[in-house]
């Protein structure tokens, strides 16, 4: 593709960008070659996203020595950047939805026939530019018809159409399942052979075991080290990232379950999940374990009022529960931890404090008259159990890290003190350290007596949390598992529907 | 703790800055009319019957604002429907005044209140666009009007069994407390003091902060989302009647085009007192603050002689000043959500 065959395709030299008040990446030198992947992982906020930010030519500010296939290049806008060949895959995907596939893909270079598109050609390169990553769709469907992780892929396809020789993908693998991903491997495997350099990004470190040739760890806008991969172990890694030894991760503590409280029988939402039976104690934590699209998420929006179910009940403390909206549900103490933090689950532009108290508005008021300093010592409580950062109920929660948000999701529900919470993903995209906050702060809130459900795909999450995890298979309820049983082995296998049923 | 108490301070330091910014620049204003009749360009600017008009425009234009900043604040825009609703209601309580004062005036904030609620309710329900939806009720209204009283202008009936009332009614507008303070002045003060409670301190200005900055979190905090936007709706078409009322009083007579205007003075009113368009951010104060601004600036114009055409023009071109630095320090506040 190149000429120079040796050098680095990608090298950054003392690279630092600051924000007003912080530093969010300090002195950093960074280098890719051609062919190779290379993994760069660290806590969220530890500075990896803006370094590719910068690389993406969002700034026009940073300091340091960009320099792409040995020249020195200028990265003050995206434009720029992608000029140099530098193509980027975020976790948000960047596709328009009401329009279709093609159109999507060949942005800004339709091919045209005289002043007319030439739909014909166009359809044939959106083909082609899916044959790339393994997807066979029609290319006319809006994505808004398209399932997520086929959406993602899509979005892969429309980078690699622009030809890039650097490619730098931001947590390619949290919205897919397990085949998904090992096609995306597959694509990655391709990639190299035609020797694009790519940067690799993710919290999930048995992927970068897989696929990465060297790995990067950034700590507090500081580079730590750079490591071949065949030379580091995951501990080693870890430690590197927290700066401290997570020596145990789940640490069990007893816990005795109570009476039961949730009740569901038979219930069916037509088309997402059939005849979904359980019973679930006090100071419980179940987990629902299944492959996306195996109905985990539609089963929360019914359990919580969201959506209705055809059939089927739901009881609550030996009763039913009344009501068909969310805050009916809410106020009999079934709350939800949505899956989507930044526009179910936050308001980003409100203050900390804002956030944490506003589903328990009507609590905090007599006589319609609010009092937010009636509800400031739950704040404080609440941001010193979860250690949220900076410990200011005063700031905006859009700028605080992505652990941090999540955490002050999690204390919005922890404050309406729920019978039953229901938590869809609580630690997706967070690093390590807010995981364990938010994994303690679930053990506690079990222990006083709460009903947790936990939908999850981070696997060792389940087995290390919960008391029960129920496998959830295309809609139906298929196996169930006690703690003694659950491995992430074993769940991975029910998930995928092999292994005794 | 100590370093909680005194970061919330600061935050609420800079919202008083920024208030008190906006009547900086309505001082500003003032300052301005002052010099231009010292170099003799406008006459009389600062006797007292030109303040007196001031503020009687400024009353006007605030009522209008006031009930529609909770529109702005709970992220639908604007209400657009609100000069036909100021002209619509005028055609009430003219006709109703020959029973008497009470019913005209009620009769008037019933059917303010039923277009408040039309529209509240389907923005709400159906999430219409606000814009689209109250423009096209101000036509269906206007037309309402022109059907209904075949495209005339009604008079109150000075001889018929309604004179006290409309005495009564005619004195809405000049009724004024020590020969100064006008009623619609008053009725802009106790308005104010109270929306400003409301936004802060009620649970319901609490939802509607929480459903303006993002809607579909309030809806998933268990907060009745549709019922927060249908209040914001009525209030602002209640403060709508109360100013069509009190600007029908002024002029003696129905028209639809009592309230022509209104809609985008409010608006402007609105933005420049610091509430953005994008919603659950601004305060009644600062709104009351654009008013003021807007009633100088519009004197001044008069009185310097810019015809309404570009008056509108000026107006207009300051909206989109205000909106464009809104959007640009907004965006430079930049979000890193690595």
């Amino acid at each position: 593709m190149t000429e120079r065959e040796t050098g680095p395709a990608l090298e950054m030299k003392n690279v630092s960008k600051r924000f007003p008040g912080t530093i969010a990446v300090d002195d950093v030198s960074f280098e890719v070659s051609p062919g190779e992947v290379h993994a760069l992982v660290g806590e969220n906020g530890a500075g990896k996203s803006t370094l590719m930010k910068v690389l993406a030519g969002s700034f026009d500010d940073y300091t340091g020595t960009i320099a792409v296939n040995g020249r020195v290049e200028t990265l003050h806008s995206p434009t720029m950047a992608k000029k140099c060949g530098i193509g980027m895959i975020y976790q948000e995907l960047s596709l328009a939805r009401p329009i279709s596939i093609t159109e999507n893909l060949l942005a800004g270079r339709l091919p045209r026939r005289g002043f007319l598109l030439d739909k014909k050609r166009a359809r044939e390169q959106a083909q082609e530019l899916l044959q790339h990553v393994g997807l066979d769709l029609n290319v006319d469907l809006p994505i808004e018809d398209i399932s997520q992780h086929e959406a993602q892929l899509v979005e892969i396809a429309k980078v690699l159409g622009n030809k890039p020789s650097i490619l730098v993908m931001d947590e390619p693998t949290s919205a897919l399942s397990r085949e998904e991903v090992d096609r995306l491997f597959a694509i990655i495997g391709n990639l190299k052979k035609q020797r694009i350099a790519i940067v690799y990004i993710s919290h999930h470190l048995p992927e970068i075991f897989r696929i990465a040739d060297r790995v990067t760890v950034m700590r507090d806008a500081k580079k730590i080290a750079t490591k071949s991969i065949t030379e580091v172990s995951r501990e080693e890694i870890v430690q590197m990232m927290v700066g401290r030894s997570v020596k145990e991760f789940y640490k069990r503590s007893e816990r005795s379950l109570g009476d039961v409280r949730l009740t569901v029988r038979g219930l069916t939402r037509l088309g997402f999940f059939h005849d979904v039976s359980f019973q679930a104690r006090r100071g419980e934590i179940i987990g629902i374990c299944g492959l996306s699209g195996a109905g985990r998420t539609e089963l929360a929006r019914v359990l919580v009022g969201l959506d209705k179910a055809e059939e089927g009940t739901i009881e609550l403390d030996g009763k039913p529960v009344k009501g068909s909206s969310m805050a009916a549900f809410l106020e009999q103490g079934i709350a939800y931890l949505t899956e989507d933090r930044k526009i179910e689950g936050l308001c980003l532009r409100l203050a900390v404090d804002d956030n944490i108290l506003s589903a328990i508005i009507d609590r905090l008021s007599s006589a319609s008259v609010f009092s937010k300093s009636r509800g400031a010592p739950l704040v404080e409580r609440l941001i010193g159990e979860l250690a949220i950062y900076p410990p200011d109920p005063s700031r905006t929660v859009g700028n605080l890290s992505g652990g941090n948000q999540q955490k002050v999701l999690l204390a919005k529900w922890l404050a309406s003190e729920p019978r039953v919470l229901i938590l869809d993903e609580p630690t997706r995209g967070v690093d390590i350290g807010a995981k364990l906050t938010i994994h303690t702060s679930i053990e506690k809130l079990a222990r006083e007596g709460c009903t947790v459900l936990l939908i999850s795909s981070d696997l060792p999450e389940l087995v290390g949390l919960c008391d029960r995890v129920i496998i959830m298979r295309k809609g139906h309820f298929t196996r169930e598992m006690n703690y003694s049983e659950c491995s992430e082995e074993s769940l991975l296998l029910a998930a995928n529907g092999e292994g005794s049923a | 703790m100590n370093a909680d108490s005194r970061a919330v301070r600061s935050s609420s330091f800079s919202r008083i800055v920024n208030t008190a910014g906006v009547y900086g620049i309505a001082l500003l204003f003032l300052v301005l009319g002052l010099l231009l009749q010292l170099t003799g360009a406008i006459g009389n600017f600062l006797s007292v019957q030109n303040m007196l008009n001031i503020v009687d425009a400024v009353a006007l234009v605030g009522i209008v604002a006031v009930g529609m900043s909770f529109v702005t604040y709970s992220g639908h825009y604007a209400d657009m429907s609100v000069p036909t609703t100021m002209g619509f209601t005028g055609y009430i309580c003219i006709e109703l005044l020959r029973y008497g004062f009470l019913p005209a005036i009620l009769g008037a904030l019933v059917v303010g209140l039923l277009i408040g609620l039309l529209n509240g309710f389907v923005i709400g329900k159906f999430k219409a666009n606000p814009i689209i939806w109250t423009l096209a009720v101000n036509y269906v209204t206007l037309g309402i009007i022109r059907l209904v009283w075949v495209n005339k202008q009604i008079y109150p009936d000075l001889q018929g069994s309604g004179q006290a009332a409309v005495a009564l009614f005619d004195s809405i507008y000049r009724l004024r407390f020590f020969h100064l303070i006008g009623l619609p002045l008053v009725i802009l003060i106790i308005l104010v003091v109270v929306g400003q409670f409301v936004l802060t301190r009620t649970s319901f200005g609490v939802k509607l902060k929480v459903t303006g900055s993002a809607l579909r979190a309030a809806k998933f905090s268990g907060i009745d989302v549709e019922r927060v936007i249908l209040v914001s709706f009525v209030l602002a078409a209640f403060t709508a009647t109360i100013a069509g009322l009190a600007v029908t009083s002024l002029s003696r007579v129905g028209a639809w085009y009592n309230g022509a205007g209104y809609d985008f003075k409010a608006v402007t009113a609105i933005v420049i007192g610091g509430m953005t368009l994008a919603g659950g951010r601004g305060s009644i104060l600062g709104v009351l603050g654009g008013s003021l601004i807007i009633g100088i600036l519009n004197n001044i114009m008069t009185l310097v002689g810019i015809g309404t055409f570009s008056q509108d023009m000026v107006r207009g071109a300051i909206f989109i000043i205000v909106v464009g630095i809104n959007a640009v320090s907004l965006r430079s506040l930049g979000r890193d959500d690595a």
